[in-house]
């Protein structure tokens, strides 16, 4: 049991140190390749807005480009429609490591869309997804979060909600 | 190479740090719904399943499981009851794990 426990501490430090490294490469200058699988483009349309003067995104070190070879984090919206697949997967292979996968939206994240023939209703069954957005769209303050928690500069708040709320209603 | 050039590939170019000042728009944002525990009874969380269009609500026995990732905010289980829901007011809801988006809530309102 003691060994056991000097492993796991083993990969608790190694796991804390390459995210540290993750945290350090990526928490200045990350290049986002944004991959729409079938989406009804209300995400694309609050992801532009994050480009545009109001939300800056480039003040905070995040940039849109727009081949995958040059980028850092995937952010994928849309169902996964069967036909953009194979596409996805490719994108996803021609990023170079690390890389961080963000599902984005509703959809996206396995909501609104069933499997079916057409679409694998989410994300999560073709890429490994590391951070998950929910909204229908994000705002792009929502966006601007998740990419944040993405690169380790904001922790995730969300485990810590119960969405219970007892006593009147606002 | 010019000066700037360097210490922009050595340190990155962020000028600001997040959030500079809180938005203002962020109080006019559509939230997933927060449920009473206290008024929530089985016939309750049944309707508002029923009512659920994009399957974020589900009943496991005495508890409404409700998946935050899959709520569009759409505010149909708000209309349907709205002595239960309330505007959660939450919108910064990004996850590292699918689970920390899977609210369980406990049906309170049967046991009065």
């Amino acid at each position: 049991m003691t060994t056991q426990g000097t492993s796991d501490q083993a990969v608790a430090d190694r796991s804390e140190e390459l995210r540290r490294t993750v945290a350090r490469l990526f928490g200045r200058s990350l290049h986002i390749r944004t991959l729409d699988t079938g989406s009804c483009a209300s995400c694309e349309q609050e992801i532009r807005l994050l480009a545009a003067p109001h939300y800056d995104l480039q003040r905070l070190g995040f940039f849109f480009t727009p081949a995958p070879r040059h980028a850092d984090l995937l952010m994928v919206t849309g169902p996964m429609v069967a036909a953009f697949e194979n596409a996805a997967r490719k994108t996803y292979d021609a990023i170079p490591d690390p890389k961080v996968v963000v599902a984005t939206g509703a959809c996206a994240l396995g909501g609104v869309y069933q499997p079916d023939a057409f679409t694998r209703g989410g994300v999560a069954g073709t890429l490994p997804v590391d951070v998950w957005i929910p909204g229908c769209p994000p705002s792009p303050l929502a966006l601007l979060q998740g990419l944040l928690v993405a690169v380790g500069r904001l922790a995730d708040k969300v485990q810590d909600l119960d969405f219970a709320r007892n006593g009147t209603p606002r | 190479m010019p000066l700037w050039t360097l210490r922009g590939l050595r340190r990155g170019i962020v000028t600001t740090r997040y959030p500079a000042r809180p938005d203002p728009s962020a109080a006019l944002l559509p939230t997933p719904p927060a449920f009473r525990p206290d008024v929530l009874t089985p016939g309750l969380a049944d309707r508002l399943v029923a009512v659920c269009p994009s399957r974020a609500l589900a009943r496991d026995g005495n508890l409404l499981v409700f998946d935050v990732g899959a709520c569009t905010a759409c505010g149909r289980c708000r209309a349907a009851a709205p002595e239960a829901t309330a505007s959660s007011g939450e919108f910064e809801l990004a996850a590292t794990a699918r689970e920390h988006l899977i609210k369980r809530i406990p049906l309170g309102g049967s046991t009065r």
